[in-house]
Formats: structure tokens, sequence, C-alpha cells
């Protein structure tokens, strides 16, 4: 079953200077489970493409499908229903509402399911992260690891069939990085979640099946990663 | 209804961040608020006791007043087969003070005379305390007064002194400190003086034809019906010129002034809320900034545009509903602290206490608007894209929200409108009013953004200070426009008042003193006229002296029609509700002017013909020919209009609105009015000659009359420009909102300068180049359209030549500056005093 599949997929975007092509083209298919990784560098399209993919952008031309829905065909608050049903997110910048507590924070994508358990099910997934203890506390009374960790578990409560990481690890520092990507591995594996990682690190890369390069929005190379990784 | 709840508890946890952003909105949605329900809770009090006191206020259950004669055996009879009557008889007199057996001093007064009966309701308060009977007793020398305290204040006499009125004497035994019927006496060019009728008897002033008012107050028994007592009136005696009042409508002029006000207070209040409103919609839209990061991470997380919407309309709507109970409940109060504070000071005994119903229109307001400012930057929320989490996407984004909800604000606000003019007593004038905020707030919208225009093509000045400064005043969100429309709209009513108030008193102190005489002579008698022309004529510096004769008579029927069911404009209304001065004439008084149709032949004595005031007819929809019936002294006279004369009242002259031929009018009894004017030097002469040859004769000061008019003038314009204060203070709190929200920016502004080497002094200069700009700006556009507001106003509805003040310029203008400049400062004093170590540290 294909998870993701994006077809001969361009995006243009307005600019005070005039058009600038950020997709220039991009098709790919991510079957279901697989976990892969987009690197780049800066200004590649990466985090456009994550855009796209996850429904927060529409493309300028090209078609994108995911978990069965094509995408260029629904409005602005299909797009948010589709999302809360099969996607979840995790940013470089957390992206944690700042007056709701840690347990509120993983509990919003639930309410807006309208799951009548959203708070029993929110608190088994902090749980699940190791943040059993610091339901009550607000995002600036946790550390950068921590809330990257609230907003993994937030995006992993409504069991998605689509994760999508943007630099996961770009805000912390090495170790506290390592523990957090360990972390969002193990869940990906618990949930077998299809994983579609935004990095420019190497090594963060290569703990995935298959790596995508992206150059100036093209695709230029698409490869599988050694299972032994 | 799921998603409401959702909403509510989103709604709640966002709360947790606190309002600070949202002071502004809070502290002029109260402002407005209590305003409204402020006023209407006040004017309620005084309708309610108007209404409740209308039969004290009236002095009976109803009352009939005639004009020259009192009632006849027939019509008294009519009156006491309907209850208890009490009659009382006014008219002008001159009250002498007698020193040492000798008239001294002299003044007008206003002379009632009054039963044994009176009042039929509420109580004479006497100083000293006692019965009215006793203090109006008369022995055989001399009856008793009470007379007000100004009159004993003029005439320098003690409560015990004498006092001549007419032929006989008579004793102060009180002073009048209150009388119950006062206000439906109307407007007094006197000190009051109650006698009784006996005393008024021996005065030798009730003569036929002297303007005398006969009241007749009639106590009903409860059960009565006043509609049956007017119509069995109206048909046993239908030509009896009978004036007829009841206590539901005691004092009419009372009830209409109190509504008016209400209305103008109301409608400022409403541009309160209007420019509180531009604070308030500054206010959400810096607020739903502050959370774009948080509404774009719920809309990633799946949250709909509508849910959205609603999760931050509620917290607006919260919080608008807090300031709403707040403005409630200073509103509420506001009778209350009026009855504490000032309760001496209000004519009319008020009912104060909480009335829902202006409250509840003041909730309505304050809602209405709030959705109408707070929706348009919401729904614009509503549009923020979950991918400018990633990227900044602001251009991608709508720049306006969707139509439905820009189309839910518009009701929001054109019910506002709707509701201000339903409720208006008038509607031509709240409909100018609000024509004219709107028009205002558009035309400093305009005027703002043309300025902003055009301060971006301003070449950059080589100073680094002035190319700040004007950075700012142009950068996006700078304060510049918000300040003007919301400062401006205030400062543009107070200039309005400010110069109204100056044309109409420059009117009323300069220009009328120059055309009106010195003084009114009234009721001179026919046998005094040779004497009294001989009087006057011995004053070398008398100009312009007019004597005429003069009638009451009330207007009956217009072309066979009964007055009280003629179709008129209501503007004109007044002509037919009371008695009005008539004179006759052979040849056109000097200076006539005959707008339409013929006067008659000089020695015409046929069928009475009537010339006309050319504008009321217009009114009334009179044409030449048509009849009109008068009533003079009980008799029913009837002539036809051959022609229109244009009346001039605005000159303080003898201004008759009816002129008959002679040939009836005149052998009725009737007396003279004079007009004269003399030179300054001859002014206290001709008083003491007029006064103490003829003490019959009532002799008015044409200069207290117009300080009357003035004073109460001027307390009117206190009263409007205290409440145009009001939309000042709305106007500064937005002000206050609109620098606050720019502090980060001054800020990081002024922490880099410093960085930079620039001395705080540098720096405040910068500033107060800036917000001395916008003050200066927003004064100049305000004087610029309160001046065409009032001199449409002076020209289009008081006709009269616009006179620019000076005065004017200073206050708005420099009013601006002051309040901007002062404002802006204080607000960069804070940004001044930071350290920049502090913010380099801690961006």
């Amino acid at each position: 079953m294909t998870a993701i599949n994006l077809e001969d997929v361009r995006l243009t975007l307005a600019s005070a200077a005039g058009p600038v092509n950020i997709l220039a083209g991009i098709s790919l298919t991510i079957a279901e489970g697989e976990t892969v990784a987009l690197l780049g560098p800066s200004g590649s399209g990466k985090s456009s493409l994550l855009m796209v993919a996850a429904g927060l952008e529409a493309p300028t031309s090209g078609c994108v499908s995911v978990a069965g829905t094509d995408l260029t065909r629904l409005g602005e608050d299909a797009l948010a229903r589709f999302r809360r049903a099969h996607v979840g997110i995790v940013f470089q910048s957390f992206h944690l509402i700042p007056t709701m507590t840690a347990l509120e924070n993983v509990a919003v994508p639930l309410e807006l399911q309208g799951a009548k358990d959203a708070f029993a099910r929110a608190t088994a997934e902090l749980d699940a992260v190791g943040l059993g203890a610091r339901l009550e506390h607000y995002p600036s009374q946790l550390s950068g690891g921590e809330q990257q960790r609230v907003a993994l578990a937030r995006a992993m409560a409504p069991r998605p069939q689509v994760l999508f990481a943007d630099e996961p690890t770009g805000n912390l520092d090495g170790q506290t990085g390592a523990g957090v990507a360990d972390l969002l591995f193990a869940l990906q594996a618990r949930a077998g979640t299809t994983l579609f990682l935004v990095t420019h690190e190497e090594v963060l890369a290569r703990r995935c099946q298959r790596i995508v390069r992206l150059k100036d929005g093209a695709i230029v190379a698409d490869t599988r990663v050694a299972a032994a990784a | 209804m799921t998603n409401l709840f959702l909403a509510l508890r989103l709604a709640r946890r966002e709360m947790r961040s606190g309002f600070s952003g949202f002071r502004v909105f809070f502290a002029c949605l109260v402002l407005g608020v209590a305003a409204v329900a402020g006023v209407g809770s006040l004017s309620s009090a005084l309708l309610t006791g108007l209404a409740e006191e209308g039969r004290v206020l009236l002095g009976g259950d109803v009352s009939v007043h005639l004009v020259h004669r009192p009632a006849d055996a027939n019509e008294l009879a009519f009156l006491e087969a309907h209850g208890r009557v009490s009659e009382t008889i006014s008219m002008r007199a001159m009250a002498y003070a007698i020193k040492n057996g000798r008239e001294d001093e002299r003044q007008l007064i206003e002379l009632k005379a009054v039963d044994g009966a009176y009042p039929l309701y509420g109580s004479v308060g006497l100083w000293p305390g006692m019965p009215l009977a006793r203090a109006l007793a008369c022995n055989a020398s001399m009856c008793g007064t009470a007379v007000e305290q100004t009159l004993l204040d003029r005439l320098h006499l003690p409560v015990g002194g004498e006092l001549r009125i007419g032929s006989a004497n008579y004793r102060v035994t009180a002073v009048l400190a209150s009388e119950p019927d006062r206000i439906a006496s109307g407007f007094s060019l006197g000190p009051h003086v109650l006698m009784s009728k006996q005393g008024l008897s021996r005065t030798g002033l009730v003569t036929v034809g002297s303007l005398i008012e006969y009241a007749y107050r009639v106590a009903m028994p409860p059960a009565a019906s006043i509609q049956r007592f007017k119509d069995d009136a109206a048909a046993a005696f239908p030509d009896s010129g009978w004036e007829i009042r009841d206590r539901n409508n005691a004092a009419p002029g009372i009830k209409r002034f109190v509504e008016q006000v209400t209305m103008f207070l109301t409608l400022v209040g409403l541009t309160a809320l209007a420019v509180g409103g531009v604070g308030a919609g500054q206010a959400v839209s810096a607020f739903l900034d502050r959370k774009r990061e948080e509404i774009a991470t719920l809309k990633s997380l799946g949250a709909e545009g509508g849910l959205i919407f609603l999760v931050y309309f509620l917290q607006v709507m919260m919080i608008a509903a807090a300031a709403v109970i707040a403005g409630l409940i200073v509103g509420a109060a506001l009778p209350f602290l009026v009855e504490e504070f000032f309760a001496a000071d209000i004519p009319v005994a008020a009912r104060y206490g909480v009335y829902p119903e202006p409250l509840l229109l003041a909730v309505l307001f304050g809602l209405l608007s709030a959705a109408a400012f707070a929706i348009p930057p919401l729904a614009r929320a509503r549009e923020i894209m979950p991918a400018s989490l990633f990227r900044d996407v602001v251009s991608r984004a709508r720049a306006h929200g969707r139509l439905p909800y820009l189309a839910v604000a518009a009701v929001a606000g054109l019910c506002i409108v709707a509701l201000a003019l339903v409720l208006s007593p008038s509607l031509l004038f709240a409909g100018w009013f609000l024509a004219g905020a709107a028009g205002t707030l558009v035309a400093l919208r305009l005027t703002a953004f043309v300025l902003q225009w055009l301060l971006r093509r301003v070449p950059r000045p080589r100073s680094p200070g002035l190319r700040l400064a004007l950075a700012n005043l142009t950068r996006p969100g700078a304060a510049t426009a918000s300040v003007i429309v919301a400062l401006g709209l205030g400062l543009t009513l107070l200039a309005t008042v400010t110069l109204l108030d100056h044309t109409i008193s420059a009117q009323v102190k300069d220009n009328l003193p120059t055309l009106a005489p010195t003084f009114f002579f009234v009721d001179i008698q026919p046998s005094q006229t040779a004497a009294f022309d001989q009087t006057i004529a011995r004053f070398k510096s008398a100009r312009d002296y007019k004597r005429t004769p003069m009638i009451r008579g009330r207007i009956t029927a217009l072309h066979g029609v009964p007055a009280a069911d003629a179709k008129v404009d209501p503007g004109v209304r007044w002509t037919l509700s009371g008695d009005r001065g008539i004179t006759y004439a052979s040849v056109p008084p000097p200076g006539t002017q005959i707008t339409e149709g013929r006067w008659w032949p000089a020695n015409y004595r046929g069928p009475t013909l009537i010339s006309f005031d050319g504008d009321l007819a217009k009114g009334l929809g009179l044409k030449l020919g048509d009849t009109l019936t008068l009533n003079v002294l009980g008799r029913e006279i009837e002539g036809k209009i051959v022609n229109f004369r244009h009346v001039d009242f605005s000159n303080g002259n003898q201004n008759f609105i009816l002129i008959l031929s002679p040939g009836i009018i005149d052998k009725a009894p009737h007396s003279f009015l004079a007009t004269v004017r003399v030179a300054a030097h001859d002014e206290e002469p001709m008083y003491r000659a007029v006064t103490d040859k003829f003490p019959g004769i009532s002799t008015v000061r044409v200069k207290d009359a117009i300080a009357q008019v003035n004073g109460l003038l001027q307390q009117l314009s206190d009263g409007v420009r205290a409440a145009s204060l009001l939309t000042i203070l709305a106007g500064l709190l937005v002000l206050a909102g609109a620098i606050a929200a720019g502090q980060r920016a001054r800020l990081y502004d002024s922490t880099v300068m410093k960085v930079l080497g620039a001395t705080r002094a540098q720096i405040a200069f910068v500033y107060a180049l800036e917000y001395g700009f916008i003050g200066l700006a927003t004064g100049l556009i305000a004087l610029a359209a309160g001046t065409a507001g009032a001199q449409a106003v002076t020209e289009r509805v008081f006709a009269v030549a616009f006179d620019f003040d000076p005065g004017a310029v200073l206050t708005t203008v420099l009013g601006g500056v002051v309040a901007t400049l002062g404002f802006g400062l204080i607000a960069a004093w804070s940004a001044l005093a930071a350290r920049p170590a502090e913010l380099l540290r801690h961006p």
C-alpha cells in the first residue's frame, strides 16, 4: 500500500522580486510503514515539500495523494479534517501552545477528533515519552528536549498513518537531540507509522530506510539505506 | 454544539495568558456603556419623576388657562362639578421697596395671587416656616406676601420689610423657598411673589385687557377620567379659548428638553463607543498577531477555520461582557451619584432608582459595537495559514476576512445605527448626527491614509533623527492612522461645539444689543398712552420708539379645521398650542416686508383681514385667501389672510405673527406694548422716570432678559462641551493603546540607537518630532472638520452668519499636540530609561 504519492509536484511562490520556483516537478512514492529522510542543503525546498505532502500548502500543479486521499481536491477545512484524522507533524521549534499544559497540548488533536477519552490517552502518550510526571507543566517550565518529547506525544497521540517531522532535533543539543531521535524511531516502530523526516543531518537521515536528496527543488538521488544501519 | 463546547474549552485555556493587551479595549467599552447606561438611567429617573409628580407640578389633575379674563359663573360651575378647584392669577408687575415711607429701589416681578385652596397638591416652602394662609393674610392696612430671596437681595429688603405693588403696600412675611407648581409656570423674567387674591385686588392692576393669566386647577376624584373632562369641556364651551393641560403632561417643555438632551448625550456616548471601537479593533488585531503561531499550530493539528474563529471570538466577547457589566454598574450608579451630590440643582423631583430598560439598551449597544469592531480582525485570523509555521507567508494569507463574517460585522454596526435612530425622539437630528460622525470618521481615515502616502514620498532627510521620526510615522503598524481617527473625532466634536458656542454667543451678546430695544413696556393702558409718549419723548437719545396695541388670543381653527385636528409641520405646532400676541394696524408697520399679497387700504373697516408670518404659513399649510379663527377674550373672531410677511425673530424687536385689520379687534379691551432704544446714559433715568410715574406698567430691561437667556445658553454649551470630553477621553484611551502597542518596537529602536552612540536627549527629540507631528496633524484635521460642521449648523440650522473663533484653534490644535506629545513621551520614557545591555542579553 502506498502512504504518500507525489506526481510532478510544482510549487511557485510570488515574491517582491518576482515568482520563485520552489519545487520543480517532484515525483515520489512512499510505502506504508516506510521511513524516509529528505536530505538537502538550506533552500533546497525540503520544508516546502513536507508542507505540500502534509496538506499544509497547496501545490501550484501536480498530484498529492496521502493515505489514499487526493489532497489537491480538498478545501481548507477539509484539509484540516484530513490532517486531524491521518497526519501527525513535529516541528523544529516544537510549536507547543504556551497557554496549555503538556497534557492539554497532547489532548488537543484528540479533542479535535471528538475523542471522549482524550485526556486518558494523552496521559498514556506522555507516559510513553517519559513525561508522566510533568503532565501539568506549561511549555515554559519544560526544557527544549522535554518540549520536543511533548510535541512527539502530541503528533503520535491520534495514531496517524503518516508522521511528518521537520528537523525535529534541529533546535536541540547533540545528546538531547539523539534522545529525541531514539524516541521518534521507537514510537514509529511501535505504531508502524510511515515517517517522512526532513533533516540536513546525514547521521539522522541514515537511521531511515530510504534517503531522498533534494537540490534546487528537484530530487537528485533516492537511495535505500543498508539494513545493517 | 460539540464545536461550541470544544471552542469554549480551548478559549478558557487560551485565556490563561491574561488580558494585558485588552486594557484599552476594556476601558473603551466600559466608558461607552457607562455613558449610555448612565444617561439613560438618569433620564428615566427624571421622566419617571415628571410623570409621577405630574399633578404636583401642574398643581392639579387638570389645569385650565385663560388669558385676559377670569372664568365666568357657568365655567366655574362646570369646573367645580368635576372636583375641588383652585384659582391662581398671574401677571408681571413692578415691585418698589418702601424705605422711610418712600419708594426706593424697584424690580420687575412675576406676581401670583392664590386662593385659599392653593396648593391642591404638594406644599409651598416658606422661611420662616408658617402656614401659607398666615403668610398671605390681610389686615385693614396691609396684606402679607411671600417673595423669593432674590427680590429681597435686589431691593435690599429684610423679611418684615415693606413693598409697594401697584397702588398698595405689602409686608414681606416670608421668603418663598419653593412653589410646587413652579416648573409649569415656565420662563420667568423676575423673582416670584405670592399674595392672596384679596391682596391682588388692592394693587389696582387688574383691568380688562391687561396681560393677566387665570389658571384653574382641578383636583379630581381618583376614578375620574381626564379625557372625559376634556370631552365634556369641549362640548360645553366650544368657543371658550380654554387651554387645558393635564397631569400626564404637566411640564411638556421640560419633558421635551430631557428627552432631547438624553438623545444628544446618548449619541455622544455612541460616538465614544465608536471611537473606542477603533481602539478595540486595534487591540484585537494586536492580540491576534501575538497569537499567530498558536493559531497556525492549532490549524496544523486539524482545527478548522470556523473553530479558530469561535475560540477567539468567545474570548473577545467574554472580555466584552465583563466590560459591559462594569460599564452597567457605573451607569446604573450615576442617578444615585447625582442624587447624592446634585439633587438640589435638579428642578424636578426625580425618582432615583435602577431602570432596566436603559441598562438593557446599553448592553445591546456595548455587545453590538464589540462584535462590529472585533469580527473583522477575527475573520482575518481565521485565514492564518498553518504553513506560516515554516516560513513567513503573511503575503499569501487573505488581507481581509471572508464576506459572511464581514457582513455579520456590518449588520452589527447597522443594528446600532438603527437602534439609535428608532429610539431617538428626533429622527432627523439623530440621523444627521450619526451621518456627521460617520462622515468625519471616513474623512479622518482618508486624510490619515493620504498623509501617510505623502510622507512615504518625502525625500529622506539627512539628519538621522528626522529620518527615524519620518520612518516611525509611516512604518507598517504605525500609530499615525489610528490616533488621527480616534483622537480626531473627539477633537472635531470639541471644535464644532466651541465654534457653535462662539457664533451663537456672539450673535446674542454683540449683534442683538445693537438692534434690540433697551426696554419693553408691557400693559400700558389706553388712558395712559399720551402721558407715556410724552415721558419717553423727553429723552433726547430715545430711538425707534414704537407703541403697539396688543391683545393675546389663540388660533382655534385653520380654514375651518379645528387647530387640534389640523395636519401641520411639527416644527410650527407651537403656533397653535397657546396664546399668541395679536396687534392691529391700518398701514404696514415700518420695516414690514410683504412677501405675498397686498396690505389693506388705510381706511379699511370691513370684515377682519389678516397679515400672517409667511414662513409659519408654509408649515401650517396656509395660503392667501384661507380663513383663521381666533379666540380673543372668549370670543371667536374669523378673518381672511390677505398677505404674508417676513418676520425676523432674531433681532429681539416687537414681532407679531398676526396683524389684523382694525374694525373689530380694536373694540376689544386691550393694552399697549412699547419698545424704545436709548443711549446708555439715559437708561437709568428713563427706567426711573417710567417706573416712578407708571407703577402699573411692567418695565423689562432687555439687557437683563438677554443675560438670563445667555446664562441658560452658557449652561447648555458647557454641558455639551463636557459631553464632548467623553469622546476625547475615549480618543485618549485609543491613543494610549496605540502608543503602548508600538512600545516593543520603540524599545528596540532606542536600544540600537544607544548602541550606535545616540544620547537620550537625541532619541527623545525623535519621539517628540513624531508625536508632535501626529498631534498637530490630528488637531488641524479636527479643526477643519469642526469648522465645516459648525459652519453648516450655524448657516443651515440657525440661519446666522458663521463667526470663526481663534480660541477654537488653540483648544483643538494645542489639545491634539499636548495630548499626543504627553502620552507619547510618557510611554517613551521607559524606552529611554532601558539599558541596552538588558535587551541585548534577553532579546
